[in-house]
């Protein structure tokens, strides 16, 4: 087993977690990342042919809900806790 | 039972007392990240609770299920200072059958881990040894029911996040069928595998409490009406006739537990689960992969964690995650990301859930040769605090035995077994899915032949 995987594909990875890392933490916990990644590998000793994947404990349809409005009185209280707010918007840093 | 419930409703009678004794015990083990007493809740029901067998008693609900106007930290730096703007379904139920929550318990951030250690806001003890971890995720929940702070508390278990304390802690932890208790309120971490459950200091309790918060709910697609089969008692105990791996005090309690089962009238028969050493690669592999996709509304920008100054949108979203997030969370979080990127999600995830589906069929057969399937609930008993003889990763790979029920959707209980050197042992029972009823059973019967010891120090008139 490799001590760690190619670097790049763990900055890739954190690219597209959105995590910045410096050298030495994706060093450290790219480390546990090759070892799992390696473990998971021991799923192939599994014989699956003809076994359909689980996405769920438990599908039994398709869920659906009457298309009707329902009032909700959670959005004065949600936007509270906005870090920053000007009325009824949330303020972000310069998107253009 | 009724002698314990009845010690709990003299709770607002004599609430001095009460906080003083929650308190001492709070500086010794770190239970709660936010108690609070004397909250009053607002029930959505006008039916009077007076009859229901939780009217009156306090709990505890682990700190990544929402109670309004309790802080929602999930033990993260990441949502410090957030403050629920609403409540939980589980938790409405209880409030509305006269329970009362007093506080949020402390917990793995996220729920990712087996020792609450990776909580990034306080540090947990186990009553029982307080250099000691009180187990994880739901550490907290089982520390304080343990101690005595509270009867019976919330937790949740995503892969043995109720069981496992329950067992380092000596209280009884319940993993609900899936679906079957409302996750309305429930902070997700992997959203196909985790329900809400109960720990508790007696099976009754943990039986009554599981009747109040299970049912179907409009807030929640994934829920369920539970529908067991006719009743009819437990009579095979299906055990893995290959077990190898334990600490020897588990060991012990285990051999002495399958006797005692024995005594009882139980036939104890051996089966085989060759699927049980692929569950934990199965497990992480889902897990992680879930967890990646639903820690991205994480971002700084609604709630939480900002960055005191950030470029543009992608920088303010990058600083807050990175400051917020602790090791073990990034961690899982990179694992999730790998499985899921374009390219290998057939080889780990796809391939993951097939897994899923023969670890199931294992069980499927199981449950025909047997009416029960029984295993200790972890390996080891709660380990030292830093201790460095289980690495993360060998903590991941202790989670054999409960990771299952989360992949299959059965139903789990972790009961107080026993004690080796002085630390809480417990036994894991499964049964198909909706069939909790069987798991009181052989737990209530097994309590009558071993009653569970109660943590030194622990009292029910807290006159100190």
């Amino acid at each position: 087993m490799k001590h760690i995987m190619d670097i790049r594909e763990l900055e890739i990875t954190a690219e597209l977690a959105q995590i910045a890392f410096t050298p030495a933490e994706l060093e450290r916990l790219g480390r546990e990342v090759t070892q799992m990644v390696s473990y998971f590998e021991k799923m192939k000793e599994v014989d699956t042919d003809g076994l359909e994947p689980t996405t769920h404990a438990f599908v039994k349809a398709n869920r659906v809900r009457p298309d009707t409005v329902t009032p909700s009185t959670l959005a004065d209280a949600a936007l509270e806790r906005a870090p920053e707010l000007e009325d009824r918007f949330i303020v972000i840093p310069n998107v253009l | 039972m009724a002698k314990l419930e009845d010690s709990w409703r003299r709770f607002s009678e004599k609430s001095a007392s009460y906080t003083a004794y929650a308190k001492a015990w709070e500086a010794k083990i770190g239970a709660f990240l936010s108690f609070n007493p004397q909250y009053k809740p607002t029930s959505t029901s006008s039916a009077p609770s007076g009859d229901s067998p939780v009217a009156g008693l306090p709990f505890g609900v682990k700190d990544n299920i929402a109670v309004v106007e309790f802080p929602l930290t999930c033990g993260s730096k990441m949502l410090e200072g957030l403050t629920s703007p609403y409540t939980a379904t589980a938790v409405q139920k209880l409030i509305d059958a006269g329970a009362r929550p007093v506080g949020k318990t402390n917990l793995d951030e996220f729920g990712m881990g087996s020792s609450t250690d990776n909580s990034a806001l306080g540090k947990t003890n186990n009553p029982w040894d307080v250099t000691r971890v009180a187990g994880g995720s739901s550490g907290g929940s089982a520390a304080c029911v343990a101690a005595g702070q509270v009867p019976f508390a919330l937790g949740s278990d995503t892969g043995g996040s109720v069981r496992q304390p329950a067992s380092f802690c000596g209280v009884y932890g319940l993993k609900p069928t899936y679906g079957t208790v409302s996750r309305f309120g429930l902070t997700a971490y992997a959203s196909s595998l985790e329900v809400i459950g109960v720990l508790a200091k007696s099976v009754g309790l943990t039986r009554a409490v599981y009747d109040i918060i299970k049912g179907e709910d409009g807030n929640d697609q994934t829920s369920l009406k539970s529908e067991p089969g006719p009743a009819r008692p437990v009579r095979k105990i299906g055990v893995l006739k290959n077990l190898t791996g334990l600490a020897p005090g588990v060991e012990t309690i285990y051999r002495e537990s399958l006797a005692t089962l024995k005594k009882l009238g139980y036939t104890v028969v051996e089966v085989e689960l060759p699927t049980l050493e692929y569950a934990v690669s199965a497990y992480y592999t889902i897990a992680t992969a879930e967890a990646s996709a639903n820690l991205a509304r994480f971002n700084g920008i609604r709630y939480g964690l900002r960055p005191e100054y950030a470029e543009n949108p992608e920088d303010l979203i990058r600083k807050a995650r990175t400051a917020g997030f602790g090791d073990e969370v990034k961690t899982r979080i990179l694992l999730g990301s790998y499985v899921l990127r374009s390219g290998f999600q057939d080889q780990y995830y796809t391939k993951a859930q097939k897994v899923r589906t023969a670890i199931r069929r294992d069980f499927d057969r199981i449950f025909e040769e047997a009416d029960v399937f029984l295993s200790p609930t972890f390996p080891t008993t709660a380990f030292a605090h830093g201790d460095t003889t289980m690495t993360s990763f060998q903590q991941k790979l202790a989670d054999k035995f409960t990771v299952t029920a989360n992949l299959t959707g059965q139903p789990g209980l972790s009961f107080p077994a026993g004690l080796a050197d002085g630390l809480p042992v417990g036994l894991q029972v499964l049964a198909p899915v909706f069939e909790e009823g069987r798991l009181f059973e052989v737990a209530d019967r097994f309590a009558e032949a071993v009653p569970p010891a109660d943590c030194p120090g622990t009292s029910l008139d807290w006159s100190l």
